[in-house]
């Protein structure tokens, strides 16, 4: 392959031309093997429009599939389209892709502005639209006012929005999230969330992956299940949670003081159930997350307790996963 | 014209200076960097200071031909006997005896009497006359024309040069022209011109060719590819091997700035610590030129070679570390069996290709240094069979004919330099297609 002179950013441009039928993501059963191991096996799915969340446990196939797509990993059978195009050995497509990677490594050493203008220059933008574009994205991710801070001393919820700003250069029409909630306080996960919203509205496909049922649920009802790398369940995530509603959930808080915090918690009507794990740990079972959620944050603050970490453990996926298959996790 | 270059330069300040500058960007912000450089450049200064030493040091005259001696102890040294036609061996028959009587000359007159005085090279099937016999022992009225020419070539006095079919070099010399040349004159000078191409063709072409980019360009890709971070440059519509592309010349965007500091630095010591009569010896300038050429283009091919083998295995030095090794190897064998087919095989025979090339362009009396060096016959003060001239045996090894055969030094070096950047441009194209096919988790 020759460089490209012209560095207007579609590598290929003469072989590639999009075909605007074709759904913006397509997998006829894909495979991917790694010896005896099945990552993903024939899992066929089509996605165009809206947000979709792909949910699974650690090591569900979410990544691998996402890899798939953005051809990271060539698939070991089946067909992958993206935009109608093969994406193995072919960056053609990518100029309409958006990709938040989950790895936590990142250029430390740059600012946020840094990294997203030089890499957005990678997109064909000159030096100076590199610059105005990456104003517009962190904008848009609310990092404006750090925008000149090194990644390095960002917090995780600004490290993943300054990853979401780099996918979103360009304004692409896909923008594929890989666990962009994780490890991240409240207060990021909402200002994420409120993006992944806006793209959709913005009639992006957004595709975004989690561990976590309730992350996805306050993002999109359109779901896909993945599950020891099989497609378990593809659709309305709402007819799904109505069954499950009678199904306790579990949240633990790590704090300075849980029996302080459990005074507070306990008077969140949700609230159905408090336990100690260990003194740095609070365990706050409820039946109406979304309920406990918007309470929290007030309670928290109101009370002033010290908070280190808000988990939602696997259990209402597990327990999803066990009902879709009947008890068989 | 001036539109078109405004448009190509915008157009390239896109992802060709984008990746670039990035990774000359990522280099200095790593430590490892920093060290590797800097141990690069302590390595250059330590070879500098045994050269300046040598600069330094008093090389002790020899008496070659050994006329300084006083044979038969008549005060006078044999080589004045030998001037006037009296016999060095008796007592009786010295110049003390003529009239006006002549006084005995001091025997340091008679040390580094008669340097050489050459300023032509055989060339081809020419044969050339050289040398002058400045102390007068040959051309004395005392000796017949057949002893003034000895080597029988019809001219009196003189030395002559000339290759022998097989390219050997031949040196015939009249008796006592040019026997007792300056040894520090000719000490400095052939360890000059030794150490220059000692520094040049290891220090330079080898051993900071080939550490500087195994431990700078093995991670080019292959970090990112284990950290995860290619993922940012990789979802980004770019070829892999554009990027391949562009990260090597963004690690050329340090390696080479640095290397030309080196240079400038290391020409600046020897041309002000040389010998010679001038403050600064302008003459080495050509020689440091090739020698930072050739290491640039080693340091391309190298860089290319390594950041491939780091993106084709995880542990893609372990690969490199035998190569260093086999490069080791075909730089000694290039120094003395520098026509041996199996250095083209490797990327040092072609590299000091353009070195030795440059150095016969800089330097054409070059084989005529080292073999006089070893051809000056007679003995020394204390009756020893004189050994050959000290710093002609370190010439004679660190330099060497290009070994491409009888064709122009000019030719030797395009051809080399071709040679390396089809290597360079083939290890590209092997790099970016391995990268291309390579899963990245």
């Amino acid at each position: 392959m020759m460089p490209d002179i012209h560095q207007e950013g579609q590598a290929q441009t003469s072989q590639w031309q999009p075909e605007q039928k074709a759904p913006v993501i397509l997998l006829e059963n894909v495979s991917k093997t790694y010896g005896k191991i099945h990552a993903l096996s024939g899992v066929t799915l089509a996605l165009s429009g809206g947000v979709t969340g792909i949910l699974g446990l650690n090591g569900a196939g979410k990544s691998t599939l996402f890899k798939i797509l953005m051809g990271k990993l060539k698939p070991s059978s089946g067909q992958v389209r993206l935009f109608g195009t093969n994406p193995w050995k072919n960056p053609a497509p990518y100029s309409r892709v958006g990709f938040v990677p989950e790895g936590e490594k990142m250029h430390d050493w740059m600012t946020a502005h840094d990294f997203i203008s030089t890499f957005a220059r990678l997109n064909g933008l000159t030096r100076a639209d590199a610059k105005a574009e990456a104003d517009r994205v962190l904008d848009f991710v609310g990092l404006l006012d750090v925008a000149h801070k090194q990644i390095g001393r960002f917090s995780k919820g600004m490290r993943q929005r300054t990853k979401i700003a780099h996918a979103l250069v360009s304004d692409p029409e896909l923008i594929i999230l890989d666990e962009p909630l994780q490890g991240c306080d409240p207060l990021a996960r909402t200002t994420i969330m409120n993006v992944i919203r806006e793209l959709g509205r913005m009639g992006r496909t957004v595709i975004v992956s989690s561990h976590i049922l309730t992350e996805i649920e306050r993002i999109t009802e359109q779901i896909v299940i993945l599950h020891h790398g099989r497609l378990l369940a593809l659709g309305n995530l709402h007819a799904i949670r109505e069954k499950m509603d009678n199904i306790p959930h579990r949240i633990d808080i790590g704090c300075d003081s849980p029996k302080d915090l459990a005074k507070s918690v306990i008077d969140i009507d949700s609230v159905h159930g408090i336990s100690f794990q260990n003194p740095q740990k609070l365990t706050v079972q409820t039946r109406n997350l979304g309920d406990f959620h918007s309470h929290l944050p007030r309670t928290i603050i109101d009370g002033g307790h010290k908070v280190d970490s808000i988990d939602n453990p696997d259990d209402d996926l597990s327990s999803i996963l066990g009902y879709l298959t009947g008890g068989g996790v | 014209m001036a539109d078109s270059t405004n448009t190509i330069f915008r157009a390239l300040d896109r992802k060709a200076s984008a990746i670039t500058e990035f990774t000359m960007r990522q280099y200095r912000t790593k430590i490892s960097t920093w060290v590797v450089l800097i141990t690069g450049l302590v390595i250059i200064s330590l070879l500098m200071l045994f050269y300046v030493d040598a600069m330094q040091r008093d090389f002790e005259s020899v008496d070659n031909d050994g006329d300084s001696a006083d044979s038969d102890g008549d005060l006078y040294p044999d080589g004045q006997e030998r001037l006037y036609g009296t016999n060095p061996f008796s007592e009786l028959s010295n110049p003390g005896f003529f009239d006006p009587p002549i006084p005995p000359d001091d025997p340091s007159v008679w040390i580094d009497e008669d340097d050489f005085d050459w300023n032509e090279s055989p060339t081809g099937t020419r044969t050339v006359s050289v040398g002058y016999d400045d102390d007068g022992d040959c051309r004395t009225d005392a000796r017949t024309s057949s002893q003034k020419d000895t080597n029988d070539n019809g001219v009196e006095c003189d030395i002559e040069l000339s290759l022998t079919l097989t390219g050997e070099f031949r040196y015939e010399a009249d008796s006592f022209v040019d026997e007792d040349p300056d040894d520090e004159a000719y000490a400095k000078e052939a360890l000059h011109r030794a150490s220059i191409l000692g520094i040049g063709k290891l220090g330079f072409v080898f051993i900071i060719s080939i550490f500087i980019p195994l431990f700078m360009a093995t991670g080019l890709i292959r970090d990112e590819m284990t950290s995860g971070t290619m993922h940012y440059m990789l979802t980004k519509p770019i070829a892999r091997t554009e990027v391949f592309f562009y990260r090597v010349i963004g690690y050329l965007g340090i390696v080479w700035p640095y290397l030309i500091i080196l240079t400038i630095i290391s020409a600046l010591v020897t041309g002000f610590a040389g010998p010679g009569d001038s403050l600064f010896r302008f003459s080495e300038f050509g020689i440091w030129l090739a020698i930072l050429f050739a290491a640039m283009l080693a340091t391309l091919v190298y860089g290319m070679l390594f950041c491939f083998l780091g993106v084709m295995w995880r542990y893609g030095i372990i690969l490199a570390i035998p190569f260093a090794a086999w490069e080791l190897g075909m730089a000694l064998l290039s120094m003395g069996v520098p026509e041996s087919p199996i250095l083209r095989f490797s990327v040092i025979g072609w590299a000091l290709i353009i070195v030795d090339s440059a150095s016969l362009i800089v330097w054409p009396d070059m084989s005529l240094l080292i073999y006089s060096g070893f051809s000056v016959e007679g003995s020394n003060v204390d009756g020893f069979e004189r050994e050959e001239l000290i710093g002609s045996e370190p010439l004679q090894y660190f330099f060497a004919n290009p070994g491409l055969g009888d064709i122009s030094p000019f030719v030797s070096m395009i051809i080399a330099t071709i040679v390396l950047l089809i290597q360079a441009i083939a290890l590209l194209f092997i790099g970016g297609a391995i990268f291309k096919g390579k899963e990245i988790e």
